[in-house]
């Protein structure tokens, strides 16, 4: 963990008064706690946005970047799956449409274009300080659906690698990492890592308030975060 | 805080004084008084009060400060208002006061800032307290009683293996009440109520180096300082089981909706999490804490989870092994060499497996020979004897037989025994035993997993 770096980033974000990092921020967290996140570039246009895409490779994943989004995908501020320049033209003109007309006021600092993360099993992984007993950390399956399944377990922050398989092994939606209807076994180590990663750096930078990787996506080899977010104290 | 770090003196005092002693019958002091004196405390005791000059046949002390010796408890029985004041009386004299007036925080207002003054004075004096608003202590080991509830109405426990700490008074009495009645022992059993200073973690302390204490139940309705706590049971669950009711379920998630986490989690998921990091066995209810402290007040927890079902009624061996696999226990069945030394014992036509059913021809011997020959060696952690009191042959040697664990001395045995007048008329035999007695499958299930899931909290933790 580049401990240097990680405060660096809370602290810009906190001097000029801001509550929340954005998702660029939060993955370059990540990054510096050796988290696997996708390669991505921040554009400020459609001209950047093809460039961008053009050098990592389709297909790509469009996203907003907006302090006042805390759910980009809630209002059409994610496109997925993008394919071609025409796609990427076309997907930004409906992106800045639609944040027009479900959040007017929501100021637009960029884009992030993002190389695609392949399909796997999506988990997420979150943290909050509770007043009394300290940092909790959380995992669950669920995807967007995480708060009506609640198909969570918790556990009191930092956490061992024996503790996050128990957290894993407590959730109904288990199987689906361990191998469900044909599917083969995905890296439960590599999500135990996540976790235990996730919690130490939580207990150690007071400042981080909230942090949530949703999804982590699981493959049988590997794990990456493809989306984060953190609320400041 | 006070400056004593080791609460034994609360639990073992040499002496107690009683501050706002009173004559009067039916007061609480009172009632005290005649508590110390009648459950047979071995300590002085020290009524005071400048109103009487003996109370209850003792010499009635006009202060604290006469009495001309340092107290162990000052137990303090005077309208809150009163109480700051007869506190710093304590000041230099009393190691620990027992504050079992009401009318301080949990009333608000002027409540709270007498509350306050009272922190303040243990902290500067160095006395260690415990309350306001509570019943105090009552130990069996030592007999110290200042639970101010006749024990005409609240039967007070024999002496055993099993600690209760708990915030609220009635849930401590009600709960010591049905031990009593079980004939289930305690050991120490402490109501801490508003906890201005002496909180569930300082009990937890105590409790973990506490050699009359063989297993803790807590009833928490919250928690203020939460790593603490979790770092005292985590101490007190490395020795000794430690299961716990936290009542107070529903509430919101911890933020409004900063993330999803922050949505989802909310007081209990986390009080479920620190029970999770330090071992606690969770309860999830009043029926499963009584369950709990009759299952650990007479057994051993279990090394594991598999059980062996004996009963005279296949039916009841069935429905008992259903309820095993849905608690998460397993029903391993008879290993074959197990089978072989079982079947000369029984007629040619018994089906031996797991459950063994004795059938309507079943006698005391089979019973005990069936249990002590399937717990011998390691193919089981716990049985569950169903004892149906329809075969003739069963005498009221039975419960004896069973407690006699010949071969297999640590492992739990829990009994089932549903039935009507005749059945119900029998629970005694097996509660004096020291085997604990329940009515139905689903209860004595709910007792063989909580016995079963201190060592698997304890295996979480290693």
């Amino acid at each position: 963990m580049e401990r240097r770096g990680i405060e660096k980033i809370i602290k810009e974000a906190m001097s000029v008064g801001r509550k929340t990092l954005a998702e660029p921020e939060a993955k370059e967290i990540l990054r510096l706690s050796t988290i696997n996140v996708p390669e991505s570039r921040i554009v400020k246009d459609v001209t950047g946005a093809i460039e961008a895409a053009q050098e990592l490779g389709y297909p790509v994943v469009l996203k907003i970047i907006s302090p006042d989004i805390p759910h980009k995908s809630d209002v059409g501020g994610v496109a997925l799956n993008i394919r071609s320049a025409a796609e990427v033209e076309e997907h930004w003109s409906q992106m800045i449409y639609s944040i027009a007309e479900n959040n007017p006021v929501a100021m637009i600092e960029g884009f992030i274009v993002e190389k695609m993360a392949e399909k796997g099993v999506e988990v997420i992984i979150g943290l909050i300080r509770d007043k009394q007993f300290g940092p909790v950390v959380m995992f669950g399956t669920g995807g967007v659906a995480v708060e009506l399944m609640k198909d969570v377990s918790f556990r009191l922050a930092p956490v061992t690698r024996q503790e996050a398989f128990e957290m894993m092994g407590e959730v109904k939606g288990y199987p689906l990492l361990t191998g469900f209807r044909g599917t083969h076994i995905k890296d439960l180590g590599a999500v135990a890592e996540t976790i235990v990663k996730l919690s130490v750096l939580f207990d150690k930078m007071e400042d981080i308030k909230e942090f949530e990787i949703n999804p982590l996506i699981v493959y049988e080899q590997g794990a990456i975060a493809v989306d984060a977010r953190a609320i400041l104290e | 805080m006070g400056t004593n770090k080791n609460l034994d003196f609360f639990f073992n005092p040499g002496s107690v004084a009683i501050v706002g002693a009173s004559e009067r019958p039916g007061k609480i002091s009172r009632i005290i008084l005649e508590s110390l004196a009648k459950t047979g405390f071995k300590g002085s005791i020290y009524p005071v009060n400048p109103k009487y000059d003996t109370v209850a046949g003792l010499k009635c002390y006009p202060s604290l400060s006469v009495i001309g010796e340092a107290i162990d408890v000052a137990v303090l029985a005077l309208p809150a208002e009163n109480v700051p004041e007869a506190l710093m009386g304590c000041a230099g004299i009393a190691k620990g006061a027992i504050i079992v007036s009401g009318g301080f925080a949990e009333v608000g207002g002027k409540g709270k800032e007498l509350e306050k003054a009272v922190r303040e004075i243990s902290k500067k004096e160095g006395i260690r307290v415990i309350g306001p608003n509570c019943m105090g202590i009552y130990d069996a080991i030592s007999r110290l009683d200042t639970f101010f509830i006749p024990p005409e109405r609240i039967q007070r426990p024999k002496a055993g293996g099993l600690s209760i700490i708990s915030q609220s008074g009635s849930f401590a009495i009600t709960a010591m009440d049905e031990l009593a009645a079980e004939g289930i022992g305690v050991a120490r059993v402490v109501s801490y109520g508003n906890k201005s200073d002496v909180n569930e973690a300082d009990c937890l302390d105590f409790l973990a180096d506490d050699e009359a204490t063989k297993a803790v139940a807590i009833y928490i309705e919250s928690v203020e300082e939460g790593r603490k706590f979790v770092e005292a049971a985590s101490r007190c669950c490395a020795k000794k089981p430690v299961m716990a009711i936290k009542v107070g379920k529903a509430g919101a998630g911890i933020t409004a909706a900063g993330s999803h986490t922050g949505a989802i989690a909310g007081r209990y998921e986390v009080y479920r999490a620190a029970f999770k990091k330090a071992g606690i066995i969770e309860l999830g209810g009043y029926e499963e804490f009584t369950v709990a402290c009759k299952a650990f007040g007479m057994q051993n927890e279990a090394k594991g989870n598999r059980v062996m079902i004996i009963t005279d009624g296949g039916g009841m061996g069935v429905g008992i092994a259903d309820a095993c696999f849905e608690l998460g226990l397993e029903v391993p069945p008879l290993t074959e060499e197990l089978k072989k030394g079982l079947k000369p014992m029984f007629p040619p036509y018994f089906s031996v497996s797991n459950p063994i059913d004795l059938t309507g021809s079943a006698t005391d011997e089979w019973y005990a020979d069936a249990l002590e020959k399937t717990m011998a060696g390691d193919n089981y952690d716990m049985a569950i004897v169903a004892a149906l009191w329809g075969p003739p042959a069963l005498t009221d040697r039975l419960p004896d037989m069973l407690a006699r664990k010949r071969g297999f001395g640590n492992k739990p045995v829990i009994i089932c025994s549903p039935g009507g007048v005749f059945s119900r008329s029998k629970l005694e035999l097996f509660r004096k035993a020291g085997l604990p007695v329940f009515s139905s499958p689903e209860a004595a299930v709910r007792a063989a997993a909580v016995l079963a899931k201190g060592a698997k909290a304890k295996r979480g933790r290693s």
